[in-house]
């Protein structure tokens, strides 16, 4: 389902992402987003807009596809979606953008072995001294 | 000369096991670093292996105050990909444990904090309430911990006599205002010990976007709610307690604030409790190619499912949890940062933290 909402579309007009926000399932997608922008760009835009990180989710692709995260950010409870594919398990962290986005990249790193390039990482954050990848991979590194 | 302190994790102050490593110069905590896991149970990766069933029993288990949440949360989501919304009568039911849940929460922790205070009465009386608040529940659900009251498309058992349970609402209110609600508002021993103690500005709180009563402690008027409303809670009249102090005693006001509406809420849902089903969709539940997420404002903030399915699977193919103590532990070290070293178990505590959530 498109929708049009003034208050979010001023993020994608922001973005400069023409392509309508699509409503699926109780989120609000910017499906484009992953191509067109940066994720960077992304939480400093979301950062101007004070919306508000409420998680990060990591997928396991199929074989050799790697790692989809998705970002979602809430801004005055609209719930909204961004989708990255990540190229080599790698990925620009947010931390120094979005202080809110340090325990995920951490847990995301220790479950997926996601890199998020630009951070250093303490000890595990669930299973410290463990290998990370042990948690939700399916083939450990 | 700094040094450092551990606390944990297994402490007198702790009620779950996690540990702070406290570095403190004198009396004066200058920094924290946290360490959590010690509960954790891997069960999203578990969750992989049950089926539609079996996965609202295995997620109830995340959380011993708040497990009636995390059902509705993952059935919200799962209702998502199967078309089969709740009717009515099982949207108030799901409002009026999910309140229940938050009293229980809010008192449990009210006696918790009592005790770190070193608040002995106010702990007793505490503990006696939230007895009744788990009385109530079984009377709903024939259980006091895990009421196995979701399922996908509704819920499993009705709430026979409204009238019986209004009853017992109204005495449980009566009391709290005669007794919570009197002394953590006004209590001179209360405020002196918490009173500009553990300050999370509300520029810290934005940053690290921390959730519930946390973020209306310290002037962030949010709640999932409100601002995105499901089950019934747009049929309702509530409101939303905010104060902007930040400090253990604005966390305490809201909590004691919110017991009051809780108690508002579930008086109007068993008014209006309308007739009707219990639950939609057959027994032969079929999901969609698809991924759904879902909220749900739990007595600790707000908590986030994702729950991914293959079309014709018979397990999830990836299920998400951020609880809300998750995304409210970092700002311990915000709060703990400049505090004194014996006023740490209180700040820590203030956020009504869950390790069990946090761990999963």
């Amino acid at each position: 389902m498109k929708v049009a909402m003034s208050g979010i579309d001023s993020i994608s007009e922001k973005l400069g992402i023409s392509d309508p926000w699509v409503e699926k399932r109780g989120v609000h997608w910017l499906e484009t987003s992953a191509n067109t922008v940066s994720i960077r760009e992304l939480a400093q835009v979301m950062g101007d807009f004070h919306a508000r990180l409420v998680t990060i989710t990591a997928y396991q692709l199929p074989g050799e596809e790697g790692t989809l995260l998705e970002y979602y950010w809430d801004l005055g409870g609209k719930l909204m979606g961004f989708p990255f594919k990540l190229a080599a398990n790698s990925i620009d962290s947010i931390y120094d953008i979005c202080e809110a986005a340090d325990w995920i990249e951490r847990e995301i790193h220790e479950e997926y072995v996601v890199n998020f390039v630009g951070r250093e990482y303490e000890p595990l954050l669930l299973r410290e001294g463990d290998t990370p990848g042990v948690n939700l991979r399916e083939e450990t590194i | 000369m700094s040094y450092k302190i551990p606390m944990g994790p297994y402490h007198p102050a702790l009620e779950e096991p996690y540990k702070l490593d406290l570095i403190c110069e004198g009396e004066t905590v200058q920094d924290a670093k946290l360490h959590v896991g010690f509960n954790f149970r891997g069960m999203e990766k578990l969750a992989e292996t049950r089926n539609y069933i079996q996965v609202v029993a295995l997620m109830e288990r995340v959380c011993g105050i708040c497990s009636s949440i995390h059902t509705q949360t993952l059935c919200q989501a799962m209702e998502e990909l199967t078309d089969a919304p709740p009717p009515p009568r099982a949207k108030y039911i799901r409002v009026i444990v999910a309140e229940l849940e938050r009293l229980h929460s809010h008192v449990l922790w009210a006696g918790i904090a009592a005790k770190l205070m070193g608040f002995k009465t106010m702990f007793m009386t505490s503990f006696e309430l939230r007895e009744k608040v788990m009385d109530i529940l079984q009377a709903i659900s024939g259980n006091r911990v895990n009421y196995s009251m979701n399922r996908i498309g509704g819920v499993n058992r009705d709430i026979e006599d409204p009238q019986a349970i209004l009853r017992m609402v109204e005495a449980l209110e009566k009391e709290m205002g005669r007794t919570i609600i009197p002394i953590f508002t006004t209590s001179s021993t209360a405020r002196s010990r918490c009173a500009g103690i553990g300050v999370l500005t509300k520029e810290k709180a934005l940053s690290l976007g921390v959730v519930g009563p946390v973020a209306r402690a310290s002037g962030v008027p949010q709640d999932i709610r409100r601002d995105a409303p499901y089950a019934a809670y747009s049929e309702l009249n509530f409101d939303v307690p905010v104060v902007p102090d930040g400090d253990v005693t604005s966390r305490l006001l809201v909590r004691a604030l919110e017991i009051m509406e809780s108690c508002k809420i579930i008086r109007q849902a068993l008014a209006q409790l309308p007739p009707g089903e219990l639950y939609t969709g057959d027994e032969k539940t079929q999901f969609i190619t698809g991924t759904s997420a879902s909220r749900v404002e739990a007595p600790r903030g707000e908590v986030i499912y994702s729950v991914s399915w293959k079309e014709g699977g018979k397990t999830p193919s990836r299920l998400h949890v951020r609880t809300p103590t998750y995304a409210n532990m970092p700002a311990i070290r915000a709060m703990v940062q400049g505090a004194r070293l014996a006023d740490t178990p209180l700040i820590q505590a203030s956020i009504d933290p869950c390790y069990s959530c946090t761990d999963r």
